[in-house]
């Protein structure tokens, strides 16, 4: 029985240097990464194995997913949840915290860790309301929350929209450096709307959703967030102009970082057709220059992070019709993978961006340790194979929802090992 | 009598929207309704085409002129005809359309005329079923008969319809009917003006739909059909316009608007039913141009056209289609 392993022959990505370097991974028995060299020689307590050109990247975070659990445990669960996610390269997840009844106090705080602890083998934080039942009434009790490990506090799924609660909040969340996160949205501009209003939305005869939605929301947040110095940040920026206020306030010295779905980045409204309901989330596909202007946005860092907002429903949600099916998609399985064949592999983005905007920052975030593969460090890494093949099949996914535009397509690459300390969570390379 | 379908012009499964027909298949289906017409004048109004064949009428939203229109029509092609209502919120609850669609297919139909309150409804059971779907009006999307028939209407008013301009007022923004008669109008080579208040002007408008701000100067655009949408009067509610008194005032066809029209020797059309004392005033009813009656009548023909050209992907022994023929 060897005691370590050898991961040899494959590419390291980093988040500072844009080219792959050649280095094997040596990690122990403890789960440590024991040595990082070139061509390290196999000994016979080595099980070697084989990562010729593989790239070899820190494990993802994503700081933005729907686990559904309590209350929908028909859609996904913390369990599988978690599968899915091991699945898309992720060794760190952010639940958003409107379940059925939501994470609003310190004990479904602590409920959610629980089950997390016993069901999962990566880490699940939780996210807690803003609001008591995520109802915009009420402040929910923040430092219990706190207290019991909320990473951050979010009503997702609805802006606050009272704001002198808001501004309440963000000061109360400054007192305990908690990162306030906005789902940013002016309800009664949205109302009715299922996807992005344009000429796309007038050909198919569905009630818009205007951009001036969510770029009004994000004003009056930042705005807010500049006088109270609380760290916020925008979930899902889907608009350029949106953006382009995040870039006035942080000019303005507001603590304000910002998301991209790769949905966001990869489709627009066009894609819309045959009012495929695995196109509808919130907020909506916008314009193709929205989608251009979000790659460049995430390119110069001035979007920080990549989130996924998987959003998973049932087969029987999504058969709606186009304005009564749910918004969101799934996200965790699709999004290395989809972001590797749209971007990586033509050359629009590099490894080093991957590594920062998707395990880096989102951890720095939510005030988790920086991962990366180093001498020294536990082992927490993705083997990742440019060469392999991903098919999204209703067999092979592992969330309990198959709400995803990537349905029963195939694209290049593959995550074909996932490691965290001793364990591997998953193996394809040698299986 | 009724012409033999063109062998050039290959059949389609299903009639979803006015945006997906050729100008030629625009044409055709056009052509086609005229000699239906002439049926309705004779003593025997039926034809044995669509002998042996059904005809379902799924109905999620209530009408009564439209279906009672597709009735019509597929009963003088000698089909079976049968109408059923759901109510659209138990759908939305229990029952998916999915559901809905395989209970009807396993019916065997092999037509089936589809409105639903949501856009895209008849796309998604086409999609579903092998029976030709024909789309009764879908959310605020497209309602490709009424065009048809709108457009045949015109023709009859003053032929060949290139150049000829048409005036759409009312709830552009809403309204399936105003997206599919301007498409069918731009495709048929007309020009398209719109007019209504901005609330209601929809921001991705194609650039062909010239938007008036004042009825007056759009009927100095000199149009030769003035298109009355209906007003759904809830919109009201929803902030679109303060009063239905302020609509008619500056966006209703008055009298004095009336007067113009009649002058010109404008047309007035409208899907109806009418709101009196809203979209019009009683007069333009009697007005010898105003085409509404025709609307209704040649909806028929229109209908039966549709229904005469598609083909139903249902499968049928070739022995069975000799036994009709």
């Amino acid at each position: 029985m060897s005691s370590r392993v050898l991961f040899k022959g494959g590419r390291i990505a980093s988040a500072e240097q844009s080219s792959l370097a050649e280095l094997d991974v040596l990690v122990n028995a403890e789960g440590r990464i024991e040595a990082l060299q070139s061509a390290i020689t196999p000994a016979d307590d080595m099980e070697v194995i084989d990562c010729q050109d593989k790239v070899l990247l820190p494990g993802l975070f994503d700081m933005h997913v729907h686990l559904r659990e309590p209350g929908r445990e028909d859609e996904e669960t913390i369990e599988s949840g978690a599968r899915a996610a091991i699945q898309g390269g992720f060794t760190g997840i952010v639940a958003m915290p409107n379940t059925t009844p939501p994470i609003d106090s310190g004990g479904m705080v602590r409920f959610v860790h629980t089950l997390a602890r016993e069901q999962s083998p990566i880490p699940i934080f939780t996210a807690g309301c803003i609001t008591q039942g995520r109802a915009g009434k009420q402040l929910a009790e923040i430092a219990d929350m706190h207290q019991q490990g909320a990473v951050m506090i979010t009503d997702d799924g609805d802006p606050v929209a009272d704001p002198y609660l808001f501004r309440r909040a963000l000061e109360y969340a400054r007192h305990f450096d908690l990162v306030v996160a906005c789902h940013c949205e002016v309800p009664e501009l949205s109302r009715g709307g299922a996807m992005n209003e344009g000429a796309r939305s007038y050909q198919l005869g569905i009630p818009g959703i205007p951009a001036c939605s969510e770029e009004i929301s994000i004003a009056r947040d930042l705005r807010l967030a500049l006088d109270t110095g609380t760290r916020i940040h925008i979930q899902h920026v889907s608009t350029a102009r949106g953006m382009e206020l995040v870039r006035r306030f942080k000019e303005d010295g507001a603590q304000v970082t910002c998301e991209v779905t790769p949905h966001h980045l990869l489709f627009s409204e066009e894609d819309i057709r045959d009012y495929d309901t695995h196109l509808k989330m919130n907020p909506p596909l916008r314009t193709p220059q929205d989608a251009e202007a979000l790659l460049e946005g995430l390119k110069s860092g001035l979007i920080d992070a990549l989130a996924t907002d998987h959003a998973p429903h049932t087969e029987f949600e999504k058969n709606l019709d186009f304005a009564h099916a749910p918004f969101g998609i799934t996200g965790l399985e699709t999004a290395l993978v989809s972001l590797y064949d749209r971007l990586i592999k033509p050359g629009q983005l590099g490894w080093d961006l991957i590594v920062q905007r998707f395990a880096d920052t989102p951890r720095r975030l939510v005030g988790q340790e920086r991962v990366s593969i180093a001498e020294g460090a536990q082992a927490n890494l993705v083997v990742f194979d440019p060469e392999g093949q991903t098919h999204f099949s209703r067999e092979g996914m592992q969330s309990k929802s198959m709400n995803t535009p990537w349905l029963d397509q195939a694209l290049s690459g593959a995550v074909v090992g996932v490691v965290l300390g001793p364990n591997r969570l998953m193996d394809r390379i040698t299986a | 009598m009724i012409q033999e379908l063109d062998p050039r012009m290959s059949r389609r499964k299903d009639l979803l929207d006015i945006e997906s027909l050729t100008r030629d298949e625009l044409l055709f289906l056009l052509d086609t309704a005229k000699p239906f017409k002439e049926l309705f004048t004779r003593s025997v109004k039926k034809v044995p085409a669509l002998r042996g064949k059904t005809v379902l009428n799924l109905f999620f939203e209530p009408s009564t002129r439209t279906r009672a229109s597709f009735e019509i029509a597929a009963k003088r092609l000698s089909a079976d005809v049968t109408n059923l209502s759901i109510a659209q919120s138990s759908v939305v609850k229990g029952e998916s359309i999915l559901d809905t669609i395989e209970t009807m297919q396993s019916m065997k139909v092999d037509y089936m005329v589809v409105r639903h309150g949501s856009s895209g409804v008849p796309a998604f059971v086409a999609k579903h079923t092998p029976a030709a779907v024909i789309n009764a009006g879908d959310g605020h999307h497209a309602h490709p008969t009424q065009a048809l028939l709108d457009a045949f209407t015109m023709q009859e008013a003053v032929g060949d319809l290139r150049g000829r301009k048409v005036l759409i007022v009312g709830d552009v923004l809403h309204s399936r009917v105003c997206r599919s008669v301007s498409t069918a109008a731009h495709k048929l080579g007309m020009e398209v003006g719109v007019f209504a208040p901005a609330t209601l002007i929809p921001s991705g408008r194609p650039d062909y739909m010239k938007v008036f701000t004042d009825f007056r100067a759009a009927l100095a655009w000199q149009p030769d059909f003035v298109y009355l949408l209906r007003l759904q009067l809830e919109r009201q509610a929803a902030h679109f316009f303060p009063s239905l008194r302020e609509y008619h005032n500056i966006f209703g066809l008055t009298r004095e608007r009336f007067q113009v029209c009649r002058d010109q020797g404008i047309y007035i059309m409208h899907p109806g039913p009418v709101n009196r004392g809203v979209e019009l005033v009683d007069e333009v009813l009697t007005y010898p141009r105003c085409l509404i009656n025709q609307q209704v009548e040649n909806g028929i023909a229109a209908r039966m056209a549709v229904l005469y050209w598609l083909q139903p992907a249902t499968t049928v022994l070739p022995m069975e289609e000799d036994a009709i023929a």
